[in-house]
């Protein structure tokens, strides 16, 4: 398929982005994480289509993948499915890594959709994001996302019905709703890597960036709390399942309200200020050892203070540093924009965006 | 020296790197060796998969078994088997694990816990599932783990000794060495799941993914299943996604593969190199000591090969020796 861009505005088109691998990392074995199945996804993305068709949407880019929702999805449709839009496949090589999501994720923003729908946890939402935000230069992305949760920890993606949300999706998509209404601002973590005097290494983080004292990125995902050095979270919620509760439960920080919240974690007991029992990974809470805590202030880098570490961006360890290397953590206000699900859909009843009505006798 | 970060002694990652680097050479030398036409039979070489063996073995003891596939030198190594003894059963020569009669892919040492290389694609998951049934009556807390490569993965002695393994809650682990090939052919022609972790969790087993070129990503992971194996809790699933430097088998054309995949692979997805450059960055184990090891295994691998070239041949009376057992 090939999204030349005059092809690429002649229609309103969503995107969907539904990696299989999310959800795949040792939580599953270390804690009781959720595995949820490719079809069960294969149903989430038709119930989002049906719906978005519904809204008036008549083309999507779907991101391909080789694990079967593709496929699945290709099935479903052969037995005669007419209440779906026109499905595209983006014109990338599946590699079964995050790398597809930020391919994807790159793919629709060239091709202009209008919103992007993503089937994921923190860590796929993170991939969709750190895209979107490289792709735009200065100031916040214009498209927004929308995200159903689907991964292992889902401190971003609301808990929804994928109707629904395909609903809110699409109406946007079609130009129904108002954007000032519909959409709203997020917060991320910048991380920034200085290694002489080079060029920054940037990354993002859009819940929570946590620094170990781990030398390895070993099999990723966080669990050992002892390990954890210091957490920079963009927001944290008392009733979150991940790291970001440890934020959650000693000073929450609401996704709207300005500032973020950095905690600075004991090495040794004799230094702990406390012990917080935090909901860390589906069915794990465990102790953390916290030295001290500071609100983030927009704008205003902090420098780690550790020598040497891991990375954590969103509940998995993505790279090491070590000594010679500076990492600071900077929370970014208005980063990019997600879709309102709740609003779109009271406009949707107060505007009747569902309703016909038949002329009066 | 800087303070050591990793969750192993410099020692332990000393003896890691050893491991994988007798491993690296006993296979370099053995593609040598094959293309000269010093070997009998068939071999199925294992480097650039060396983390994986490595990171999961060195969690086990002698009691903790294991049972191995076709490509089954670097699972032997890491087990502790002698790399002489392996050497002369390569060669087919007396003085071998086995006496010389069989081979690559038969090398067994039940001290070591080593049940055996086999030639027979899945079968070594019910071999484990028996093992861990035995460790499990036993009660000490031992393990029994089984390999299967990708290709290996669909035939239905692995299934059912999924199934088997969850129903009795064993203590038995499924290492899926995913390399991408059965053989010549892609995974992505052969295996309906993309992950193993939806496979097990389809027979009511946790699993993860893990990078099996990273020698850590797969100690921790295996470390934690191990674990959790000993207390009771069950069997579990690691996949490690990592690439083979050689043929399915000595002797391969590899035409399935891309143009320039092997040297990508050499170049950006070599365990060792990784494994080097993570323990000298953190300046646990300077680049002097790492060469210090990388000689002695290759005097270890010379001296293994010239004692098996030494070594005699099995005789006519050897056939009917070591064929039952007494009970």
């Amino acid at each position: 398929m090939d999204l030349a861009p005059a092809l690429a505005v002649s229609l309103p088109a969503l995107g969907v982005i539904a990696n299989p691998v999310s959800a795949r990392d040792i939580r599953r074995v270390v804690a009781h994480a959720g595995n949820l199945q490719i079809s069960e996804r294969v149903n989430i993305v038709i119930r989002v289509l049906q719906a978005a068709r519904a809204a008036g949407v008549q083309r999507v880019l779907l991101m391909p993948d080789r694990a079967g929702i593709h496929a699945m999805l290709d099935r479903h449709l052969k037995r005669g499915d007419t209440q779906l839009p026109e499905i595209e496949l983006l014109d990338m090589e599946p590699t079964s890594t995050v790398e597809d999501t930020f391919a994807a994720t790159r793919l629709l923003q060239r091709a202009g959709v209008a919103a992007i729908v993503v089937l994921g946890g923190d860590g796929t939402h993170r991939a969709v994001v750190r895209e979107l935000v490289a792709g735009c230069g200065t100031g916040a992305p214009a498209l927004p996302i929308a995200g159903l949760s689907t991964g292992t920890n889902n401190a971003f993606p609301e808990m929804r019905e994928p109707t629904i949300v395909g609903l809110a999706a699409g109406l946007y998509a079609m130009g129904r709703l108002d954007a000032a209404e519909s959409l709203l601002p997020n917060k991320l973590i910048e991380v920034s890597v200085l290694n002489g005097s080079g060029p920054p290494r940037r990354d993002i983080a859009i819940v929570d960036a946590v620094v170990t004292q781990d030398r390895t990125v070993g099999a990723r995902a966080l669990w050992k709390t002892q390990s954890l050095a210091a957490a920079y979270f963009a927001f944290a919620e008392p009733e979150a399942i991940g790291l970001s509760a440890i934020g959650g439960l000693l000073q929450p920080v609401g996704r709207r309200e300005p500032g973020g919240l950095s905690v600075q974690m004991a090495t040794d007991a004799q230094h702990a200020l406390l012990h917080l029992n935090a909901p860390i990974a589906p069915g794990l809470v465990r102790p953390v050892a916290v030295a001290s805590w500071q609100r983030m202030v927009a704008g205003e880098p902090l420098a780690v203070s550790a020598e040497a570490g891991s990375v954590a961006l969103d509940g998995e360890r993505e790279f090491t540093f070590g000594p010679g290397e500076r990492v600071s953590m900077t929370l970014r206000e208005d980063a990019f924009h997600t879709l309102d699900v709740k609003r779109c859909m009271a406009a949707a009843a107060r505007d009747g965006l569902l309703a016909t009505r038949f002329p009066t006798p | 020296m800087a303070a050591n970060p990793f969750p192993l002694s410099k020692e332990q990652l000393l003896q890691a790197y050893r491991t994988m680097r007798t491993i690296r050479e006993f296979e370099e030398r053995l593609h040598v060796d094959f293309g000269r036409g010093d070997i009998p039979g068939f071999v199925h070489l294992y480097a650039g998969e060396e983390a994986a063996g490595t990171g999961i073995m060195v969690h086990l003891g002698d009691g903790d078994r294991i049972a191995s596939t076709h490509r089954g030198h670097g699972h032997c190594i890491a087990k502790g088997v002698d790399v002489r003894s392996m050497m002369k059963e390569i060669y087919g020569r007396k003085g071998g694990a086995c006496e010389g009669k069989g081979g690559s892919m038969h090398i067994a040492d039940l001290d070591k816990g080593m049940m055996g290389a086999n030639g027979i694609l899945g079968a070594g998951a019910p071999l484990a599932c028996g093992a861990a049934l035995a460790a499990k009556f036993r009660g000490q807390g031992e393990v029994a783990i089984s390999f299967v490569g990708d290709g290996a993965s669909n035939q239905g002695t692995f299934l059912e000794s999924l199934n088997l393994a969850a129903v009795w809650n064993l203590p038995a682990i499924f290492v899926v060495e995913n390399n991408g090939y059965a053989e010549s052919t892609s995974r992505d022609y052969g295996v309906a799941v993309d992950s193993y972790v939806d496979r097990a969790a389809g027979f009511g087993l946790p699993g993860v993914t893990v990078d099996g070129t990273d020698f850590f990503a797969v100690h921790e992971a295996a470390g934690e299943i191990i674990a959790r194996a000993r207390k009771g809790a069950g069997p579990a699933l690691l996949e490690c996604k990592m690439v083979r430097f050689y043929g399915h088998f000595e002797g391969d054309a590899q035409t399935y593969r891309a143009p320039g995949e092997l040297e990508q692979n050499r170049a950006e997805r070599d365990c060792l190199k990784k494994f080097a450059a993570a323990v000298t960055a953190a300046g646990v184990i300077t680049t002097e000591e790492l060469t210090t090891v990388d000689h002695e295994v290759l005097s270890l691998i010379e001296n293994a090969v010239v004692a098996a070239k030494a070594a005699p041949l099995p005789t006519a009376a050897d056939l009917t020796t070591d064929v039952y057992v007494a009970y």
